[in-house]
């Protein structure tokens, strides 16, 4: 595996025996005309620094809502969410905003590049967004080479790529900032095994290094990959 | 910024839509500038013909208003209203130190040299002291002799008069021969003589040769730094105490009059314009909202890796911003051309075009086009920005 960037000693960061992520009975109701469906029914853990978690479950069973908030991409109907010890439900959203900008990285099964861009622009605009300047994209391509993508392919739009080769862009994207979380569903959903699997060394590699990874997934071989599995039904936490 | 650029680009890709919004944002500034321009020309080539030495006041006879219906009919009729010189001291002691002075007018055949057409135009008799005050020669003098005139200078290229020709006036000149001594600057269309078509004979002269003892109007010259209003008041006391005998006519206020109309017709044509500005900002309102319902996807995933509100919004106004400010300078460009285009059409000359004055409708319809374009592209802009992130992640 070729170079990775050794994740500096947390500096920034709050106390160290702080969980990254802590859940304390969440609640997550959507109301819908219908009637309210509830997509997290009281759910408790917590993340520590450095794990490598795998979410388990069947469709429907609240998987991807479970990642939204940890993602603070939304906010619980009940219970509290801490991340680094700060309780979500009491940030703006423009300071939410900023926690995923520079705390967070995330990755999509549809990889979800921005069509507009190239290969090279993707990557640096979560600097651009930190920074609000034009950026050096010399950082976005040492972080591309990072994940393995040849430099032919920098000024490539996404759409001239393969799925795998889109994919370690997203990642990219998602590690530019340096995240302290990398939020992950179904990384490997809409790629063949091997190249899954190509994926899944990268995310090692980068859990090695220090980068707390929690990966939603369908695939047991590829939750084999994360060193603890949390399996949901119906919204609840069962192993 | 990467906003602007990705604004400029999705524009660049969905190019025929783009210039599509941008083309009625083009037709709205050309519409409402091409107008104003229009009116402006119009005030211009109006406030140029009218053209008045300095103010003055007209004071005819009262022709009866509204008209007899039960006065009886026929007799005294207009043309038998006169002033008389009785009236005429009376003004100008009111007048005074302001200079009144009285004109005879009529029309008549008239002949120029053997063999030449009989043409038939008007003609102003005037006191020689007086003439100096109300008009300029552009060639020859001024004459004092009963035997002599003044053309106007259209008359004079008309019918090909020069310094020395002589007219005959009447059938087979039984009215006299004249001797053509001045040719009368451009006057235009004026409130008081319009001499531009017309000779200019002595008092004594047509007096004498019309039978006449009294005046058809009387023009009062109006001193520099005197309200002309005040004198118009002056004589309406002193002439219209029991019975209204004369209508005086104030050339400022009816000049006032006359480009207030102007500036309503110009305002009603804009306003014209403006509606076709409308719909154009109603067409960048709907691409717009294509834009940002095509691109919900992208607007979740940008919000979900660290992009503020402010920023999705800044990046569709961004849009809006570039269809409105190109499209409006287009627009003021085009509109220079319509506006050359119409005035020669409807005016048949464009000197008027090129002056500050028309300039301003062009800076206004381009800055409304730029406005509207921007207040269009809010609510789009600001519908993607509060789009609910997982909401948006979840779009397909
Ligand atoms: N925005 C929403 N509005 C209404 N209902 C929602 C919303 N998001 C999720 N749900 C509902 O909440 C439940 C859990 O959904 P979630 O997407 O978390 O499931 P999942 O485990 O990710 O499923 P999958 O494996 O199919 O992706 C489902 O019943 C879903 O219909
Ligand atoms: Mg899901």
């Amino acid at each position: 595996m070729v170079f990775l960037r050794e994740k500096e000693q947390e500096v920034t960061g709050p106390m160290d025996d702080q969980p990254v992520m802590l859940f304390r009975d969440v609640v997550k109701v959507y109301p819908l005309p219908a009637g309210d469906v509830t997509a997290l029914d009281g759910v408790s853990f917590r993340v520590d620094r450095g794990e490598f978690i795998s979410v388990m479950g069947p469709s429907g069973s609240g998987k991807s809502t479970l990642l939204n908030l940890m993602g603070c991409l939304d906010t619980p109907t009940s219970g509290d969410i801490f991340i680094s010890g700060t309780r979500i439900g009491d940030m703006s959203d423009v300071e939410l905003t900023n926690l995923r900008r520079d705390r967070i990285g995330f990755i999509f099964q549809y990889f979800n590049l921005f069509p507009l861009l190239n290969i090279i622009e993707n990557v640096t605009f979560p600097m651009m967004l930190k920074s609000q300047k034009e950026v050096d994209p010399e950082k976005g391509k040492e972080v591309l080479r990072s994940v393995q993508l040849e430099d032919k392919l920098f000024t490539h739009t996404p759409t001239e790529v393969s799925g795998g080769q889109q994919q370690r862009v997203a990642i990219a994207r998602a590690l530019v900032n340096n995240p302290d979380i990398l939020l992950c569903d179904e990384p490997t959903g809409n790629l063949d095994s091997k190249t899954g699997a190509g994926i899944m060394d990268l995310m090692t590699e980068l859990n090695r290094k220090g980068t707390t990874i929690i990966m939603v997934t369908h695939d047991p071989h590829i939750a084999e990959y994360s060193k603890r599995t949390i399996r949901i039904a119906d919204g609840r936490i069962v192993a | 910024m990467i906003f602007w650029e990705i604004a400029k680009r999705n524009l660049r890709i969905h190019l025929l839509r783009s210039t599509l919004a941008m083309l009625g944002i083009v037709i709205g500034v050309v519409a409402i500038a091409s107008m104003g321009i229009l009116g402006n020309t119009l005030v211009l080539s109006v406030s140029d013909s009218l053209h008045t030495v300095g103010d003055s006041v007209i004071v005819s006879p009262y022709t009866g208003g509204g008209s007899g219906f039960g006065q009886g009919g026929g007799g005294g009729g207009s043309a038998n209203l006169k002033i008389t010189d009785q009236q005429f001291q009376q003004i100008k002691r009111a007048v005074a130190p302001n200079i009144a002075i009285p004109v005879l007018q009529t029309a008549d055949i008239m002949k120029l040299g053997v063999g030449s057409d009989t043409i038939v135009a008007p003609i102003y008799g005037l006191n020689p002291d007086d003439v100096p005050n109300i008009m300029k020669l552009k060639a020859g003098s001024y004459s004092r002799s009963d035997s002599g005139c003044l053309v106007g200078s259209t008359f004079a290229t008309d019918h090909n008069v020069k310094i020395g020709s002589r007219i005959s006036i009447g059938t087979d000149g039984d009215k006299g021969t004249l001797r053509v001594t001045g040719i009368i600057e451009e006057r235009g269309i004026s409130f008081d003589i319009s001499t531009d078509s017309a000779i200019v004979v002595t008092q004594n002269w047509f007096e004498t040769t019309y039978n006449r003892n009294d005046y058809d109007t009387v023009v009062v010259k109006v001193n520099q730094g005197v309200d002309s209003a005040i004198v118009k008041t002056t004589i309406e006391k002193q002439m219209n105490k029991r019975d209204k005998i004369v209508t005086v006519m104030d050339s400022k206020a009816t000049l006032a009059t006359i480009f207030s109309a102007f500036g309503a017709i110009t305002t009603f044509v804009t306003a014209i314009g403006g509606i076709s500005m409308i719909v154009a900002g109603v067409s960048i309102f709907n691409i717009m909202m294509m834009s940002v319902t095509e691109r919900i996807k992208e607007i979740g995933i940008m919000r979900s890796i660290g992009t503020q509100k402010r920023e999705v919004m800044s990046m569709f106004m961004f849009e809006a911003a570039i269809l409105g400010t190109v499209g409006s300078l287009i627009g003021g460009v085009l509109s220079i051309l319509a506006g050359y285009a119409i005035s020669s059409l409807l005016l048949n000359t464009t000197k008027y075009l090129f002056v500050w004055s028309s300039a301003i409708p062009i800076v206004e319809g381009v800055c409304f086009g730029i406005i509207i374009s921007l207040a269009c592209g809010i609510y789009p802009a600001w519908k993607a920005a509060n789009l609910s992130p997982i909401e948006a992640l979840r779009h397909e």
